[in-house]
């Protein structure tokens, strides 16, 4: 591993998140909030951290950075980025103590959305629209951001661009990389103003708006009201949350392909077929189970369905309604939408809808296969033969997962939560969704769990971020030896 | 500029490296996913799996939107296919391909603009036989380029232990100036472009720049004997030797081609009046011995079988021939060979890679040669009226640390500058320069916008 270039990389990732304060530092001059030192210390500390790595390295650059290096990269990069995110909460006495302002970060940062927040409304406008800036960076990737903003990454970006993707094939939309990037993030700027256009034309205030937005497109879910979205109680804005937590959950290839093939290319790609169809079965289903026992009225039972579907499947994590209280049909089948997830290569968590598919066709073929034991069969999705290779390592990362998580809830029920608590609390931070069931539900928070789960919490939110071979790998001896 | 390779071998990923790093934006297609992988790992293009001779794959790779095809698989059925596609896909692409056969090359009006439209043909079976006749111009050099349609040579060699020039400097060689200029030393793998202070160490190349009509100066300064080179003996009578023995027809040099295949042989010796042709194996030493390897000038390794070649340049140089060349295809073997005595390789493939890049980079640059290791280049550009460089004396000009001017060819004449030589607007120069320096040495070059 290439020492040098990792922590070289660490530091200019550092000053870069340490710049991005300035939004926050400007919103609490605007505001008078009180917080502008606090912001402003941080921001020094942060550059000067990442300045102080930056010129320690400076010597001996332009090293060609292996996949290992990458791996490494992304990984340090995302727990530095953790580092850089506590300052301003620590700083501004927001969240005092490391572990509670860590957990903030980093689940803001993986989009997560959990938070150990108890009165949110409480907390200074600019330290809560840092919160929303966080999961804003951390939604695309603050790693490809960089490699679309520094220009001198070269053949090195793809290394880094491959470990932070959330996708089991990673492909191009332009020759270089650092165009990939670009676009990517210019569609993503793009949707994120129109969300904030949509929202002010209801009537909420640019600053909600703005936070809201930050919260939706990287399907994070947090929000500035204690309520969350309940708080405004509008089924316009239900509506135009849902569509845009669908839009962030779909697939950013395609919004860009969008532009040259029509709306179309929504219904002709095989996996945003699947993701839409199952979004509508599971909103009907819901919508007839609390129809009559939660709800009076079709509309609102479909209205509330919608939302918390839409909400849990693109793992945003945002709230309408307190949906513990909903028919355990309706609870198990949000469950299991926090383990579907989003579509592959969009900002979403869990599982993805590309592997579910896959793992489903796989295992069907494996059946196949004892009916027609010489049969010569491949698996496809949209007329395309998919490796073996691909198929493999995808049944890898869902043992991998399935091990996880159950390890981990095994260690938050030895800390003393109960059944639903420690499943739902693993799930809701491996799979990046938010609010769990139990002491950890949507209208809950994390403040409770003890500080050893904390950290479990942290290093699953993590894991389901970088999808788990990333973060895994560093864990191997294999990996550090030379 | 948009520009799709089609097929990930040597030379379309050797291709595809250059070009990412010239900052074009590159797709590669192949067949298969295993070089796919391995592009994608390791170059910043778009990597696309799929025939090039499949109209699906083309699109997938953007060819509607892209300026340039370059056909660079080994089969020449699939290059000209995957031309005929693309002329079809995108009236308006330009299209490079590379070509083998000699049969097909024959038919000229195949790559017209009515049926292929190819625009370029890259034949490095050819393109090899030049590089090999122009350093058997030069006995004794590694490298000859030609320059501006073979006015001036750059030539590279290497300075033997004990000879005269080594240990003096540069700017003693004052009663040599204006006929014949250094322009890069290569010592130790790195390329330094010299400065007057600079000293000739034993073991160096050095690239000088010399009129081609002034040959005989250059074997004075070298201490070659001019005699130069009278004896030839080439193993192997493929298409690459065929077309040598062809090439070397008009000379006055003795030729013998070694030829394992007798029907092949027979065939070399209707076509070939003046080369004797030999059948028998090139590896064979008795058979070596027989025809008088040891007073030979000249061997030319060009089986189609590369470890046999190398077999045959190591025995070569051990029974006394005083100068090998030997093909080698596969590009990882350069650096391997060179380590074990085999100073001077030809490479069909690398020959490819040349003509590829000479044709993409055409226009302002009129051609490019990298120098060995590809950490240097010479570059022959226009100096056009507008650019900074025109009207002053070349000791005036602001260059960028590692570049140098080697020659200015106006119309007809060819000067070998010294520092109060003035460059004229739409005069040719030859640059060398470190790889690093070219974008600031292309500023330079390039139109000053104000002008407009």
């Amino acid at each position: 591993m290439n020492v040098n270039s990792v922590l070289r990389f660490t530091g200019i990732l550092i000053i870069f998140l340490g710049v991005s304060m300035c939004l926050p530092l400007a919103v609490s001059f605007f505001y008078g909030d009180g917080s502008s030192n606090a912001l402003a210390l941080s921001l020094v500390i942060s550059v000067g951290l990442g300045g102080m790595l930056f010129l320690l390295t400076h010597k001996n650059k332009g090293a060609h950075l292996s996949h290992r290096d990458g791996v490494a990269i992304v990984t340090f990069g995302w727990v530095a980025a953790g580092i850089v995110g506590a300052i301003p909460y620590m700083i501004s006495g927001a969240i005092p103590d490391f572990t509670n302002a860590y957990f903030e970060a980093i689940s803001g940062f993986t989009t997560t959305g959990s938070t150990v927040l108890p009165n949110i409304e409480g907390v200074p406008a600019s330290i809560l629209l840092w919160r929303s800036l966080t999961q804003w960076l951390g939604g695309m990737g603050i790693i490809v951001l960089s490699i679309a903003i520094l220009p001198f990454l070269g053949v090195g970006g793809m290394q880094l661009y491959r470990a932070e993707i959330p996708s089991p094939v990673v492909d191009k939309l332009k020759p270089r990389i650092s165009d990939t990037s670009k676009t990517l993030w210019k569609v993503y700027l793009f949707i994120t103003l129109l969300e904030i256009i949509f929202l002010m034309l209801g009537g909420m205030s640019l600053y909600d708006s703005v936070n809201h937005a930050f919260c939706t497109m990287p399907t994070g879910g947090f929000s500035p009201k204690n309520a969350s979205i309940a708080y405004y109680n509008s089924a316009y804005f239900d509506a135009v949350i849902v569509v845009f937590m669908m839009v962030a959950g779909i697939n950013f290839s395609l919004h860009f392909k969008l532009l040259s093939e029509g709306p179309k290319v929504f219904w002709r790609d095989p996996e945003s077929r699947v993701f839409i169809s199952i979004f509508l079965a599971i909103t009907a289903i819901i919508t007839f189970d609390i129809y009559g026992t939660v709800y009076d009225s079709i509309v609102t039972a479909f209205r509330y369905a919608s939302f918390q579907v839409s909400s849990i499947i693109t793992t945003t994590g945002f709230a309408t309604a307190d949906f513990e209280l909903w028919p355990t049909l309706s609870c198990s089948l949000l469950l299991i939408c926090m383990f579907l997830g989003g579509m592959a290569g969009s900002t979403g968590g869990g599982l993805k809808t590309m592997r579910v598919i896959l793992l489903i066709k796989h295992g069907y073929r494996e059946i196949f296969r004892i009916v027609h034991p010489h049969a010569v069969t491949t698996v496809k999705l949209g007329g395309r033969a998919v490796p073996q290779e691909t198929l493999n390592s995808i049944w890898g990362f869902f043992t991998l997962y399935l091990l996880l998580f159950v390890a981990s809830s095994i260690v938050m029920a030895m800390l003393g939560l109960d059944m639903v608590s420690s499943f739902s609390s693993v799930a809701a931070c491996i799979f990046n969704v938010g609010p769990g069931l139990g002491i950890v539900g949507p209208v809950d928070n994390f403040m409770g769990i003890p500080i050893i789960g904390k950290w479990v919490l942290i290093f699953c939110m993590l894991l389901g971020r970088l999808e788990i071979y990333t973060v895994l790998v560093l864990l191997t001896p294999e990996f550090w030896r030379k | 500029m948009k520009i799709i390779i089609v097929g990930a071998g040597e030379v379309g990923f050797h291709c595809a490296q250059k070009l990412s790093e010239e900052g074009q934006d590159v797709v590669l297609i192949d067949k298969d996913p295993e070089k796919i992988k391995r592009i994608t790992d390791n170059l910043d293009v778009q990597a696309v799996t799929g025939s090039g001779t499949s109209p699906g794959s083309l699109k997938d790779a953007g060819i509607v939107g892209a300026d340039m095809l370059v056909a660079a698989t080994d089969s020449d059925e699939a290059n000209l296919i995957a031309c005929l596609l693309a002329k079809n896909l995108n009236r308006y692409i330009l299209k490079v391909a590379r070509v083998r056969n000699r049969e097909y090359l024959e038919e000229k009006e195949l790559f017209g603009d009515s049926l292929l439209g190819v625009d370029q043909i890259i034949n490095p079976e050819s393109a090899m036989v030049e590089t090999i006749t122009n350093l058997m111009t030069v006995p004794g050099a590694s490298d000859v380029i030609d320059f501006v349609d073979g006015k001036i040579k750059l030539i590279g060699y290497t300075i033997a232990k004990g000879s005269a020039l080594a240990g003096r400097q540069l700017s003693t060689f004052s009663d040599i100036y204006g006929n014949l200029l250094i322009g890069a030393i290569i010592r130790d793998e790195k390329v330094l472009i010299p400065h007057g202070m600079d000293t000739i160490q034993a073991g160096d190349l050095i690239y000088l720049v010399i009129r081609s009509n002034e040959l005989n100066k250059v074997f004075s300064f070298l201490g070659i004997n001019e005699k130069g080179v009278r004896n030839v003996i080439i193993t192997g009578g493929g298409d690459t030797g065929g077309a040598l023995g062809e090439a070397l027809e008009d000379s006055k040099l003795h030729i013998k081609i070694i030829e394992k295949d007798n029907l092949r042989c027979t065939y070399l010796s209707e076509k070939l009046s003046r080369a004797l042709v030999i059948c028998g194996d090139g590896t064979d030493k008795d058979l070596l011995i027989e025809e008088n390897i040891g007073g030979m000038d000249f061997l030319v390794a060009l089986t189609g079988d590369e470890e046999n070649n190398v077999l045959m340049s190591l025995l070569a140089k051990e029974l006394g021939v005083k100068k090998i060349i030997t093909r080698i295809s596969k590009l990882s073997y350069i650096p391997l060979v060179s380590a074990i005595g085999i100073d001077t390789v030809v490479s069909p493939r690398l020959s490819a890679v040349r003509a590829i890049l000479q044709y993409i980079r055409r226009g302002k640059v009129i051609s490019v040669a990298p120098l060995k290791g590809e950490h240097a280049e010479a570059i022959e550009v226009e100096a056009l009226e507008t650019s900074d460089i025109v009207d002053k004396p070349i000791s005036k000009i602001k260059f960028p640390k590692g570049a140098l001017v080697g020659a200015v060819i106006r119309g007809e004449e060819v000067i070998i500058p010294t520092g109060n030589t003035v460059v004229e607007s739409k005069d040719r120069l030859i640059f060398f320069a470190l790889k690093e320096v070219i974008p600031k040495l292309e500023n330079l070059l390039t139109v000053k916008l104000d002008y407009f």
